[in-house]
């Protein structure tokens, strides 16, 4: 019988985290609404480095202001930074909408940002006599304090507050919210796909699939203030109340999703991302549970590319190959999955999230794969590295933070997941629906081969 | 008047104080206003305390483990963000067993929400313990305050001492929280403040000679450090000292026994230098290596203070016989190109005189996020009339400057580079480099190889789609291939 052994950190020492903060996640919902920015409520280093890790990961500018918080806030409040920082943002900017969220330091002193936000938006409203348009900015506090969660519950905590702030019912519409978590503009884009060969309309809860992954157009782009193209409209937001249902494709951050069915009666379907076959499957499944669409054989014929890539490959080159795996805990249970899928052993699966059904997840997956699956809960990349050194795998997939490793150990890297800097494209390619799968299993089919079959390449000639 | 006032800060006049234009006729006390707070919404590029201890001073230590005390983001955030690689060797000769031990690791005591209410000094200690059982190589410890740290009012110094005793090697805390100072530079100070308190003194080296330097606030980007280090091994001068790049918890020890110290990074570290001669009597000169011109003559400088100077001018003409050529090459590409110089550093000063004297380039703009007063004298000196000098520039005034000034390149950081592509205009990473080093005579190299193949990029001719291009034959030729041949077609830009 398989089944999970499940390890968690037993150091009080975090060593190279696999997670970050509740800010992180926020800001990248807020990044995905149209014409929407950010306002971190905290140290210029609180929006500093996010700034840096999201234009190193997607290498696009990542536009995130900060309020500034000092000493003197430290000792005084910081009610005149939260403040002018809206002001400043909506006059200079004028955008759709500013996510005012909040850090360790501004929850420590006890800023009432919600309180902060209703009051400038009072002001807001009489400066925009002269200042047009300036009371239709949205302002949404959001409370992500960083000793709280971690950079999912960040998210999950953003999306569902732009949600609450701005739904409305209205009229019942034909389509269907998707909130996505954090994946990559390929992968939102792959879901849009989906829907259209499906001929559902969807709304991105929220969309960065353009925000990241931008055109260079200079003469198109308006500069002062550049903002990148798409997003989801705060209009769409809005009508997001009035959907048919919300799938959020990522099980640890659907509470906007419940949110939704609780108030205005959108049914709601909470999933592991459609990474792999089934999982595939299991979200056309609900799509059309949702909608009562039919499933056209368009799709179906990219879902049976698909199995005929792994009819073809997986037998041959990846039957039996242990896998170990890291990352967000979405991400991870839909790669372990898939890695059972094409008769691969996912051995070891390391969250650094503390995702409270993951280990019932995995023993699933232990099921069905017949896979004795190690889980490191809760862990660091530093556990993870002992682990391998002390059990070697065939493959690893994860992040760019494993690349070290992988080199020390002579194991190969599949990259996938957040962040990924040490390569270029990964962020255009989707790792969700058929064609995801597709990609997945070419580029772990390749490093194979590379790292395997080489150089005696007579295997290879047939 | 010598300040300007941008289109995008009209609602935020206050910024006019900080963007200076010089003019030949301004009194020389006027200057940007700095090191004040930013406006706040304003889009800085400005980091935090923490950002300037960690990740630009003690992060390049080879020997150190490093404990931060906060929540999981500020930990995560400082892992690897700095290219600034180490050699295993150690001062006794022996070698550090973890490669790239600084860039690998990096601990955090995670605090949980009930740390915030009761106080986090218990599970700090428990994490140092942990980590130097994990890490028994590392021969120091340094502790990081963080906003929160700093907030809930952990005494970081009482473990610290506490802990020293305990596990027999130096534990060293950081009280640099994110909220300090206006900018990182306060993070450079405070760690300046702390090395020299609690290590500088505390050790002797295991020898001397009449020839040995300490270098200060040089971290080793892309390997900037070991591009020196062969000059001055050349000229039989040895760095007893670094600070910190490529060094070890030791070496900062015994900075009070290098006959001359050499402050490379005069924002981040000319504290230390100061406090040393002080109290040790070291003398200090300030020096500067990009490009050749500087680097020559701050080795002839030093070579002198030694009595080394043929030895110097060695170095010098190897170096530059080796590099001279292709610079002409670039030279004679570069010329004329408007560039800026966006650099938190000193690098603005620094580079100002070289683009422009050793490479013909036209510099229009310098900006700092976290200089102060000194730093913009030696800028407004250093750079021609009417060039715009910008202290923690936002986002918005860069764009009305992109749009404004046209320029061919700008030199900046990761968070301003694509900013800079999306609007049409090439950009180079400053901080970090793209191919370093590019400090001293090669690295100058680097440098204008990197400019060339972003300005000379095909792409920038290829930006817009033409529908009826004009000339399709011509143009094949001319669409910016890069050229090494100087007889071949300059391309169009």
């Amino acid at each position: 019988m398989s089944g999970i052994n499940v390890i968690k950190r037993e150091r009080n020492v975090i060593i190279n985290p696999l997670k970050t903060c509740q800010p992180l996640g926020a800001m990248f919902a807020v990044m995905g609404v149209h014409h929407g920015f950010p306002l971190v409520h905290g140290s210029q280093g609180c929006s500093t480095f996010v700034r840096y890790n999201f234009a190193r990961h997607f290498r696009e500018p990542a536009e995130i202001a900060v309020s500034s918080l000092h000493e003197d806030a430290a000792v005084f409040g910081g009610r005149k930074n939260i403040s002018s920082g809206i002001k400043n943002l909506a006059v200079r900017f004028k955008p759709d909408l500013i996510g005012a969220i909040t850090t360790c330091s501004s929850e420590i002193i006890g800023d009432d940002v919600f309180g902060f936000v209703d009051t400038t938006k009072k002001e807001l409203k009489t400066m925009s006599e002269d200042n047009k348009g300036l009371d239709k900015i949205e302002v949404i506090p959001i409370a992500t304090p960083s000793f709280v969660g971690n950079h999912f519950t960040g998210y999950d905590v953003g999306v569902k507050a732009l949600v609450d702030n701005l739904a409305e019912p209205g009229e019942p519409t034909e389509k269907v919210n998707i909130i996505p978590g954090i994946v990559n503009p390929g992968d939102i884009r792959e879901i849009k796909h989906i829907l259209e060969l499906m001929g559902i309309e969807g709304t991105m809860l929220t969309d960065t699939s353009d925000p990241f992954d931008s055109p260079l157009r200079p003469s198109v782009t308006p500069t002062r203030p550049y903002f990148p193209k798409g997003g989801t409209t705060v209009d769409e937001i809005r009508d997001s109340a009035n959907s048919q249902g919300t799938i959020a494709m990522c099980k640890y951050a659907g509470s906007a999703a419940t949110s939704l069915e609780k108030q205005h009666n959108v049914p709601a379907i909470i999933e592991t991302p459609p990474i792999g076959l089934q999982n595939t499957d299991q979200f056309l499944r609900n799509l059309k549970k949702l909608t009562d669409c039919n499933i056209p054989d368009s799709i179906l014929d990219e879902r049976g590319m698909l199995v005929d890539l792994i009819a073809d490959n997986a037998s041959r080159y990846l039957f039996d190959k242990k896998v170990a795996i890291f990352g967000d805990p979405d991400i991870t249970t839909g790669l372990a999955r898939f890695v059972g899928e094409i008769g691969m052993e996912p051995t070891m699966v390391c969250t650094g999230a503390n995702s409270n059904s993951f280990p019932e997840d995995m023993e699933k997956i232990s099921k069905e794969t017949g896979t004795d699956i190690d889980v490191l809960f809760e862990q660091d990349m530093r556990s993870f590295e002992v682990y391998i050194k002390e059990n070697p795998v065939d493959l690893m997939i994860g992040t760019s933070d494993g690349r070290l490793l992988s080199l020390d150990q002579g194991i190969p890297l599949i990259r996938a997941g957040f962040p990924v800097y040490d390569r270029i494209g990964y962020h255009r390619h989707p790792i969700v629906g058929y064609n995801g799968a597709m990609r997945l299993m070419e580029l772990i089919t390749n490093a194979v081969l590379e790292r395997y079959y080489d150089p005696t390449h007579w295997k290879l000639q047939q | 008047m010598p300040y300007k006032l941008f289109d995008a800060d009209k609602e935020i006049p206050e910024r006019e104080k900080h963007v200076y234009k010089k003019h030949c006729s301004d009194p020389d006390g006027e200057m940007p206003h700095c090191n004040t707070k930013t406006v706040p919404g304003s889009m800085t590029e400005r980091g935090c305390a923490f950002a300037g201890a960690k990740g630009v001073i003690t992060g390049a230590l080879k020997d150190v483990l490093h404990v931060v005390h906060s929540p999981v983001g500020c930990t995560t955030y400082s892992a690897g963000t700095k290219r600034y690689p180490t050699s295993p060797d150690l001062p006794d000769g022996t070698k550090f067993p973890i490669e790239n031990f600084n860039l690998k690791y990096v601990c955090g005591t995670d605090i949980q929400e009930s740390d915030v209410v009761f106080g986090g000094m218990k599970r700090l200690k428990r994490s140092i313990i942990e980590a130097s059982k994990e890490f028994p190589e590392a021969n120091a410890i340094y502790t990081y305050a963080t906003c929160t740290t700093g907030l809930i009012g952990d005494d970081m110094d009482a473990v610290a001492k506490e802990l020293t005793e305990e596990l027999g090697k130096d534990v060293v805390a950081f009280n640099a929280p994110g909220f300090a100072g206006p900018s990182q530079s306060k993070g450079h100070h405070i760690a300046n403040h702390t090395i020299f308190d609690r290590l500088v003194g505390t050790k002797e080296p295991p020898n001397t000679t009449p020839y040995d330097v300490g270098l200060i606030g040089e971290y080793n980007i892309d390997g900037d450090l070991w591009v020196l280090e062969s000059y001055f091994k050349e000229m039989g001068i040895r760095i007893l000292s670094r600070f910190s790049g490529d060094s070890t918890h030791d070496e900062l020890c015994w900075m009070h026994r290098p006959k001359l110290n050499l402050v490379r990074c005069q924002r981040s570290a000319t504290y230390i230098a100061d406090l040393i001669k002080d109290k040790y009597d070291v003398p200090y000169i300030k020096v500067d290596f990009f490009s050749t011109e500087y680097c020559a003559e701050n080795l002839r400088t030093i070579g002198k203070y030694f009595g080394l100077e043929k030895e110097a001018e060695k170095v010098i003409a190897d170096r530059m016989a080796k590099v001279g050529p292709e610079l002409e090459f670039y030279k004679k590409k570069l010329q004329g190109k408007k560039v800026y110089i966006f650099s938190g550093g000193p690098k603005s000063w620094h580079l100002a005189i070289p683009l422009e004297n050793e490479l013909g380039m036209d510099v229009t703009a310098v900006a700092s996020q976290f200089e102060h007063e000194d730093g913009y004298v030696k800028m407004k000196k250093r750079v021609d009339e009417g060039v715009l000098i910008v202290d923690d520039p936002n986002s918005l005034e860069f764009e009305e400057m992109i749009e404004e000034d046209k320029p061919d390149l700008i030199l900046a950081g990761i968070k301003e580079k694509y900013l800079a592509h999306k609007l049409g205009v090439p950009s180079i990473m400053i901080h970090s480099y793209e191919n370093g080093p590019y400090i001293g005579f090669e690295g100058f190299l680097n440098l204008a190889k990197d400019m060339y193949a972003n300005i000379y990029n095909p792409v920038w001719n290829l930006v817009e789609f033409e529908e009826n291009p004009a000339g399709e034959e011509e143009s094949k030729i001319e669409s910016g291939s890069i050229e090494k041949e100087d007889n071949q077609v300059e391309v169009a830009k």
